[in-house]
């Protein structure tokens, strides 16, 4: 390889077949007479391309075309000419230089010789050991491409950061999702995962059917399974944002509600029961009592609410033991408005438990999370969750439904393969790196390769082929077809 | 013009004379025209008016009138031309061609490179073609040396590039010309230009050996020329520019007056319809019919753009591409203990760069 041009902070390099690196590799590209380094990394590959090497390629298809071939060419410079043919072009971008002490450096004063220089290919430990990536609490998640090395990040990096793993539909999202679950309730770490498909539930099985080693620290519940809560655990804060948020109260509704609760609370009788017979007694306006029966009903028929005086899940209970654990919360089954209704009422209980440091930070995975994303609160939370600790990341297909507010607080994002010039615009707009590298890696990624980009990689973009799962993956696609394969359908 | 002569009269005189105090009025070149050969004519208006013109262009040889010139007309003689008739009978159809160009310079001699085409068709179909080459020859004053040819023209190589490039095509040429015509029986031999014996030719291989070896083994050679330079046979070209199918007129008389060293018979040749251009043709070994050679050349190979594609198609191989010479380059400086130079154009430096 050899540097064959410059502009701005792009390096094109010159290839031959011979050479064997991809988009995504880093390169070292080494000026021995200046004894600097350089650290590139190449997002662009295109064919070495003149009007008369066209004009060659054409006439011989042509002449091949028409006649069949026999070749006498003593000197072999046939081979030279396809040689020419193939040759490569790479785009690179300048990701930084190596100064004196080893370390990596954002000076780009200098440009290194075309005839000097040394250029090879650099492997992820090496960029590591260059930018000082390290931490304590390993991630593997996979290989790096090309030299199909181990590749780690580190649950430092993803603690107390806002986290986005995006991509287009049935390209390993959520196979990332788990792997990063996994490993963090092995590291100890507490999370809560909203999981629109039932397929979390899966991490508390082995692929041969056996319960995994995470068996006791994933807690799976579901409405009418586990999910449910007293009025007074919930608390007047979290019930009323469920009323306001989720189910779109009024405010005159809402000073009735408060009022209500404050006496039920007085009376000592917080419970579904005394707080419906209050709704349809209370003396108040017919329009809001109309108001507030119409939610009571909705919230007594999401069945998320204990009837008496029962226990329910209690976080603090699941969340105070010294291993990690993971608490999936399945929202498969139930109507969208129990959905917000859920996702509302656990972010403010988790918040008001992390505020009175109940709990421990927690790791969020909100799964399909343009499915219940909405501005009024959770653009709120998220600028606010890590002062709570609360550590999000979200799971989408749709990196338009995800607010601006949002991607500006990201510190890392998974992106997965992207063909629609439309979303990689959106991520590419807001993302922690180039437009370039974005748009030309991100095209082009396989099944199960992603793009790791920000504080995780040290803000190095890094091309990952996820690694596979241990425990069931479930939330395939369900088909009508598979179920006929063998069968002579 | 009386004053630039006596500049070249007196030229010491005439300097000092002028010199630092020379004047734009005391210079007259306004009788120029009238110092040189009377033939060399300057009367345009008069010379000109009524013609129809071609203009040439600086960097292509071959530009002939779409139509024909205005004084063609006169010439017509509707008889002297012979329809072509399709006589399908299978024939190999074999094309030969080359080029050739200096690739490199050394303070004792010139190297260059020749890529040859060789195609064959039958039944109007291409059956395969062979590209040899790119083979490189140095040519300097010790190879030259060990030359069978004539020390006068094998010297006069090593100081005109054009020769040179000549010599290698006329040789290599040959060579395939001399293999096919020993090869193969009962074909069509074509060699792009007319058949002349050249200079450049070896005892051994030479276009009379090669057309006795095609008379022997029962094979046709044809000469066709994409242009020539004898200008009086495009004049008689016009019965053939109207005929509307493929045809041919002898030219045998004329051709025989203006050059002693072409073989075979001389013809001009349509191979097409209406607007096909119209082709000197050389033929020789032809033991049938003239009309029945060119019938079996136009059923065996197709020519429909009123040229035989075999010949275009040895044409296309031969050619020297921009790649293969930055390849040939490539592997010089690989391959030999060589250094190369930086080099400079002359002409460029010295007329600048807007100079053609």
């Amino acid at each position: 390889m050899k540097v064959l041009s410059k502009n701005s902070d792009e390096l094109v390099l010159l290839a031959m077949v011979s050479d064997i690196v991809r988009k995504g590799d880093y390169l070292l590209i080494e000026d021995e007479k200046l004894n600097r380094k350089m650290i590139v990394q190449i997002y662009d590959e295109d064919y070495l391309s003149s009007q008369t090497l066209i004009e060659d390629i054409v006439r011989d298809e042509v002449i091949n075309a028409s006649s069949a071939e026999n070749l006498h060419d003593p000197l072999n410079i046939g081979k030279l000419s396809r040689m020419i043919r193939d040759a490569r072009l790479f785009r690179t971008k300048i990701r930084g230089t190596i100064d004196t002490s080893g370390r990596m450096s954002s000076d780009f004063t200098w440009i290194p010789s075309r005839v000097q220089s040394k250029i090879r290919r650099l492997s992820i430990p090496e960029l590591d050991d260059y930018v000082g990536r390290t931490g304590n609490f390993p991630i593997k998640i996979g290989k790096t491409r090309g030299d199909n090395e181990e590749f780690d990040i580190y649950a430092d990096d993803l603690d107390g950061k806002l986290n986005i793993v995006t991509g287009k539909k049935e390209c390993g999202k959520s196979h990332l999702a788990k792997i990063l679950i996994k490993r963090l309730v092995e590291h100890g770490a507490f999370v809560v995962v909203f999981d629109l498909n039932d397929e979390y539930s899966g991490l508390a099985i082995n692929h041969d059917g056996l319960p995994s080693s995470l068996a006791d620290q994933i807690k799976v519940l579901q409405c009418g399974d586990g999910l449910t809560f007293s009025l007074k655990y919930c608390g007047k804060v979290a019930i009323s944002n469920v009323l306001k948020n989720a189910l779109d109260t009024p405010a005159a509704s809402m000073r009735e509600f408060f009022r209500i609760w404050d006496w039920l609370d007085n009376k000592d009788c917080l419970n579904i029961d005394a707080f419906g017979r209050a709704v349809n007694t209370w003396s108040v306006n017919e329009l809001v009592r109309d108001a507030l029966v119409s939610r009571f009903h909705i919230i007594q028929g999401s069945g998320l609410f204990l009837q008496n005086h029962g226990e329910g899940v209690r976080f603090e209970n699941i969340f105070s033991k010294g291993t990690g654990a993971a608490i999936v919360v399945c929202m498969a089954k139930v109507t969208p408005i129990v959905r917000r209704m859920i996702v509302e009422l656990i972010l403010n209980k988790l918040v008001d438990l992390l505020e009175n440091e109940i709990i421990p930070p927690i790791f969020l995975f909100a799964e399909e999370a343009h499915l219940y994303l909405r501005d009024t609160y959770w653009e709120d939370i998220t600028s606010r969750m890590r002062h709570f600790g609360i550590c999000p990341t979200f799971i989408t297909n749709q990196p338009d439904a995800i607010g601006d507010v949002i991607y500006r607080q990201v510190d890392n994002i998974f992106l997965f393969n992207f063909t629609n010039d439309v979303d990689l615009d959106r991520i590419s707009r807001v993302s922690l790196a180039d437009n370039d590298t974005i748009r030309s890696i991100v095209k082009t990624l396989p099944h199960q390769h992603c793009l790791a980009i920000g504080k995780m990689v040290s803000d190095l973009p890094v091309v990952v082929e996820v690694a596979e799962l241990e425990t069931l993956a479930l939330g395939e696609t369900r088909k009508f077809f598979s179920r006929h394969v063998g069968h002579g359908f | 013009m009386c004053m630039l002569r006596n500049i070249h009269k007196h030229p010491y005189h005439t300097v000092n004379h002028y010199g630092p105090n020379l004047k734009m009025t005391e210079l007259d070149f306004t009788d120029l025209d009238h110092s040189v050969d009377p033939s060399l004519s300057s009367n345009l208006s008069k010379d000109l008016s009524g013609k129809t013109i071609v203009f040439s262009r600086y960097d292509e040889k071959s530009h002939i009138p779409i139509g024909k010139y205005g004084s063609q007309t006169a010439l017509i003689n509707p008889e002297a031309i012979t329809p072509i008739k399709c006589i399908q009978e299978p024939t190999l159809v074999a094309a030969v061609d080359s080029s050739s160009i200096r690739i490199a310079e050394t303070e004792s001699g010139c190297l260059y490179a020749i890529k040859c085409g060789v195609a064959f068709a039958t039944n109007g179909q291409p059956l395969m073609h062979f590209k040899l080459g790119p083979i490189l020859f140095y040519l300097s004053e010790e190879t030259v040396k060990k030359s069978e040819l004539d020390y006068r023209i094998a010297n006069l190589v090593l100081f005109d590039v054009e020769y040179a490039k000549r010599l290698i095509r006329i040789q290599i040429e040959r060579a395939i010309q001399t293999y096919l015509s020993n090869h193969l029986s009962n074909s069509i031999i074509l060699v792009d230009g007319s058949l002349n014996a050249s200079p450049f030719e070896n005892r051994g291989r030479n276009i009379k050996k090669i057309a006795e070896n095609c008379s022997i083994r029962r094979n046709v050679l044809f000469g066709i020329s994409k242009s020539t330079s004898f200008r009086v046979l495009s004049k008689i070209s016009a019965a053939l520019i109207q005929s509307a199918n493929a045809a041919y007129m002898n030219i045998q008389v004329i051709i025989q007056s203006l050059s002693r060293t072409t073989i075979g018979d001389n013809f001009l040749v349509k191979f097409g319809s209406r607007d096909s251009p119209i082709l000197r043709v050389d033929i020789a070994c032809c033991d049938d019919l003239i009309s029945h050679s060119l019938g079996k050349l136009v059923a065996n190979d197709s020519v429909a753009g009123g040229y035989p594609e075999t010949l275009r198609l040895a044409h296309h191989v031969s050619t020297l591409t921009n790649m293969e010479v930055s390849c040939l380059k490539a592997y010089l400086l690989s391959n030999f203990d060589i250094t190369q130079l930086e080099s400079e154009d002359i002409r460029k430096t010295l007329l600048g760069s807007i100079t053609r």
